[in-house]
């Protein structure tokens, strides 16, 4: 029988779930090998049950953290998809701001007394706080980026298939970047986070001559206080490199600290 | 084998013309200061006088990132299968200089050394090398005659070398004479003369220098296992790697199975580019890391480079000196320091 496979999205931009429909011809061959029971992307249906649940977004309010726990009991793995699932994304920002000055940052004062008086709609967004689906339920495997790699999807796809280990890659974006022979974003004379950030991405922004922002998260074993002292050098102040850590890595430690 | 001078424009037209034939190699620029090793092609610009060290060394030519060494399909009964990937495409790399030919001369050996590497070997074997002569180092980085590799010639087809303006082009091998064009050089008979010009104009001393000689640094490092200085440099080590994926004598690799989605009876094994700098390169089955730490993991690429493989690969030292690692090295690690330390603490300067 072939596996049963579930998408769903909670809090992101659905890039992830088209970067996978983006496979096509792939994609197909995919189909041969698992069943797609839920994807709101691509079909209407649902099932009861499922072997892998690939969850996309970041998790918001406590009526998508019950949705997620109730996702997670019904299936043997799952999987998050891309930064929003996995780390929370730029949206966790939010998280060090009140609820009040967020939304009065988005809306202005005058719409913020307005839903602040209305008692359907204010203990909502009152309550909103941006948590990476890990801090709500076990995660088996993390698809990395903004957006997901397919290949490295297809990858894990087919790795469960069989029953195999994938290969998760566990280096920096530098070894992407020696292996597509780019030009150091140091080099050029800016600064980069990709020394402590997860490869896999094949150094796609650096090779179109961007940087590293980290989207695919921090490394375990990343020697921060070093990077640190090299952005500071490089004439960044607390301030600054506080900004791009946090860019996508607010929710993990090297964002998490209070501004100076 | 013989020997001729050559005016520049007409070396230029050669290369070109060789381009045309068969896909070669040539550094070209990439960004603002890089360089790559790519096939040359119409209106890409041939210039051999001056290029710092490409980004990756051209011998990574020969053990390309994420090659495919066999496929395997499973056949009646569940008997496997395996078809060998060998590439014996012809190819020339020209604009390969003495530290990087030295590199690929220690590849050369180590894939050689017990069991031959046909992927490798393969390759190599329909691999032409033009090399050319550095009469000035190509920046501050550079240590490549202390470590023995400025006068390397060993390897190349041809060596061309820069005299007053024209090249002497020296054909080294019977494939390199093969290359030449049928006629238009001009043979030169003084070529002690002329490369006793070179070396009259090569910058002396030419880049940085140790304080003492490869086999002495050999000898001294055994003592140094509890030296500050690997703590010091850990400490700083990001841990990303790229010392060791610039490096043209590293070799390690990581293997990979991959089957097909359409027939998942059929797939294929590659190799991709792995490095000791690496945090889990030496994580073994049970979750086991010999060198947990940055400093374990210097330690060991420099006595790699400097003690573990003198005698047994190389003459000397089997780091050449094209100071790739601490060029690229974002945090100021360089293998050329790190030595000098060692040297200065083991044996002082009077």
């Amino acid at each position: 029988m072939k596996p049963k496979v579930a998408f769903f999205d909670f809090a992101g931009c659905e890039g992830c779930q088209l970067t996978i429909l983006d496979c096509e011809d792939l994609f197909l061959d995919l189909l041969e090998r698992v069943d797609i029971v839920e994807f709101r992307e691509a079909l209407s249906e649902t099932a009861p049950r499922f072997d892998v649940a690939f969850i996309e977004g970041s998790i918001h309010r406590e009526e998508d953290a019950e949705r997620l726990r109730e996702i997670r009991s019904r299936s043997t793995l799952l999987v998050t998809l891309g930064a929003c699932a996995g780390l929370g994304n730029v949206q966790a920002r939010s998280n060090f701001l009140s609820p009040a000055t967020n939304f009065r940052r988005v809306y202005g004062e005058e719409e913020l007394n307005r839903v602040q008086a209305d008692p359907e709609f204010w203990p909502l967004w009152a309550h909103t706080r941006v948590r990476s689906v890990k801090e709500v339920v076990p995660v088996d495997y993390e698809l990395r980026g903004c957006p997901v790699v397919a290949e490295e999807f297809l990858h894990l796809v087919k790795s469960l298939v069989v029953g195999t280990v994938p290969h998760v890659p566990t280096v920096a974006v530098c070894v992407e970047c020696k292996m597509q022979e780019n030009e150091c974003v140091f080099d050029r004379g800016e600064t980069c986070l990709g020394q402590i950030t997860y490869g896999g991405c094949k150094a796609v922004c650096i090779g179109h001559g961007y940087r590293c922002d980290g989207c695919r998260g921090l490394l375990p074993q990343a020697n921060l206080e070093a990077h640190r002292q090299l952005l500071r050098d490089k004439g960044l102040d607390e301030s600054r490199i506080l900004e791009r850590y946090r860019l996508f890595g607010s929710a993990e430690a090297w964002g998490r600290e209070r501004r100076p | 084998m013989g020997a001729f001078l050559v005016r520049k424009a007409a070396v230029t037209e050669w290369i070109r013309s060789l381009a045309r034939e068969q896909p070669l190699f040539f550094p070209q620029p990439v960004g603002r200061s890089g360089f790559r090793f790519q096939p040359l092609r119409e209106g890409s610009e041939v210039r051999f006088d001056h290029y710092r060290p490409s980004v990756v060394p051209p011998g990574r030519q020969l053990t390309p990132a994420g090659e495919v060494l066999f496929r395997y399909r499973t056949g009646e009964g569940g008997v496997p299968g395996f078809e060998s990937v060998l590439d014996a495409s012809p190819r020339i790399l020209a604009g390969v200089r003495p530290c990087d030919l030295r590199g690929i001369y220690l590849m050369d050996r180590v894939n050689r050394e017990g069991r031959d590497d046909p992927h490798y070997l393969t390759r190599r074997a329909n691999t032409a090398i033009i090399a050319c002569d550095c009469l000035a180092p190509c920046d501050d980085f550079c240590f490549c005659e202390t470590v023995g590799s400025l006068r390397w010639r060993e390897g190349a087809d041809l060596f061309l070398t820069s005299v007053d303006g024209d090249f002497l082009v020296e054909a080294l091998t019977p494939l390199g004479e093969s290359l030449l064009p049928g006629t238009g050089f001009a043979r030169c008979e003084d070529v002690a003369g002329l490369r006793a010009r070179a070396e009259e104009v090569r910058v002396r001393p030419f880049g940085r220098h140790f304080a003492l000689s490869p086999e002495r640094i050999a000898a001294i490092l055994p003592g140094l296992w509890r030296s500050p200085v690997w703590e010091n440099c850990g400490q700083r080590c990001l841990s990303c790697g790229s010392c060791n994926l610039v490096c043209p004598t590293c070799y390690c690799f990581d293997i990979q199975d991959d089957f097909d989605i359409s027939d998942p009876s059929s797939g294929d094994r590659r190799r991709n580019w792995d490095g000791c700098l690496l945090p889990n390169f030496a994580e073994v089955a049970g979750g086991h890391n010999f060198r947990p730490q940055p400093s374990a993991r210097q330690r060991h690429r420099v006595k790699r480079k400097f003690e573990y493989l003198v005698g047994r690969l190389a003459e000397g030292s089997f780091c050449v000196g094209c100071g790739r690692c601490g060029r690229q090295c974002t945090v100021g690690i360089d293998i050329f320091d790190i030595v000098s330390e060692l040297v200065a603490v083991a044996e002082p300067p009077p």
